[in-house]
């Protein structure tokens, strides 16, 4: 059981990219994927719109996964190992969760399961770069998911111009130099693909 | 964030990220298409955007709609005023009833301050469209919701649970 997450701040098309992306990886294959989803509001919108697609949902509210409800999260990934054997979670962790403790906390699941870490891909939105990195409290928040990233997606690439989109990556390496970065649209359907196979080859 | 109406604690309080959620039942005379319930959710959810910056918001996290009814599913979201709005799904003929959940995410101002932000947002632009908040309920999603109950049946469903008490 492969435990990915996409993470990434709010709004940045981490939902939209997780239901593309599970379908991509179900495919016609054999895979069984589930997800994971974790929101902050008071209300399990995501979760709800996933169910309408007809995937294995698990919803987790009352906190964040990082933090205050990581052993819920590490439960809940026990249970779904015991009932539902996926080949693959896809986790999408609160907007402003920390990708090496989600890690940290998924880990915990590794007791009662047979488990492995997909990479942390992390999204990074492409329409609004500076309004992200450039506030303290928020900026210190995004710039470590960035630091925390294997894979980053530029998201959104077909809201802006090129220039737009090297102005990001350029700002994407100061923090992680080592991370590959991919260019993503989801509307166009655009780098789905590439991290769907990214996910299925990666070796911790 | 250490105001004592913030009842969240976690990583997010400490970027200052506040949440809030609504569910309410709205309702016209005059039937609601497609277009119509779009157009509302898309000015819902730019009005809310909006009042929430002018409260003192630095950045609006997201704030998202999804709208059940009797002939389908509409979402629409948005993340701040000048990235515009992106709604989604249709119905498949005009409604008197609709049900809306909002869950608005901003960073900088107080639960409260999303909370009116929030509801002054979903009364005025339904008011100013002739739909009426019929019923709401705060910190609700219709979590009963049955996807193979019959019509009739999941309307009772989601007027019960708007209908409980807390």
């Amino acid at each position: 059981m492969k435990i990915t997450q996409i993470a990434g701040f709010l709004g940045c098309g981490k939902t939209t990219l997780l239901l593309k992306l599970s379908r991509m990886l179900l495919g016609d294959s054999e895979r069984k994927v589930a997800l994971v989803v974790n929101e902050i509001g008071e209300i399990p919108v995501d979760g709800k719109i996933m169910e309408e697609s007809g995937m294995q949902v698990k919803d987790i509210g009352g906190g964040c996964i990082c933090c205050e409800v990581a052993s819920s999260f590490a439960k809940t990934l026990t249970q779904l190992y015991k009932s539902y054997k996926p080949d693959h979670i896809l986790v999408e962790p609160t907007g402003v969760a920390v990708p090496h403790q989600v890690k940290l906390a998924a880990s915990m699941a590794g007791r009662d399961a047979k488990i492995s870490m997909g990479p942390a891909i992390v999204l990074f939105d492409a329409t609004r770069p500076a309004e992200l990195l450039d506030m303290d409290m928020l900026g210190t928040l995004v710039t470590t998911q960035i630091k925390d990233a294997d894979i980053i997606a530029i998201s959104k690439v077909d809201a802006v111009d090129a220039a737009a989109v090297n102005d990001s990556a350029e700002r994407i390496r100061k923090y992680n130099s080592k991370a590959d970065i991919v260019n993503l649209s989801s509307f166009d359907d655009l780098g789905i693909d590439e991290l769907a196979q990214r996910i299925i080859d990666w070796k911790e | 964030m250490d105001s004592p109406n913030n009842t969240e604690h976690g990583c997010y309080t400490e970027h200052g990220v506040s949440g809030f959620g609504v569910a309410a039942k709205l309702s016209r005379e005059d039937s609601m298409d497609s277009t119509f319930v779009k157009a509302m959710a898309e000015e819902m959810m730019l009005s809310i955007a909006q009042k929430c910056m002018d409260s003192g918001a630095r950045c609006i996290g997201h704030i998202k709609s999804h709208i059940r009814t009797e002939a389908g599913t509409i979402k629409a979201d948005t993340i701040g005023v000048t990235h515009g709005t992106y709604s989604s799904g249709k119905l498949d003929h005009a409604v008197n009833d609709l049900y809306i959940a909002i869950n608005s995410i901003i960073q900088g101002i107080k639960e409260d301050v999303v909370r009116k932000a929030t509801l002054d947002g979903l009364h005025e632009v339904a008011e100013g469209k002739g739909v009426t908040v019929v019923k709401e309920k705060e910190h609700t999603y219709f979590d009963e919701f049955d996807f193979v109950a019959s019509k009739q049946e999941y309307i009772k469903q989601l007027e019960e649970q708007l209908s409980a008490d807390d």
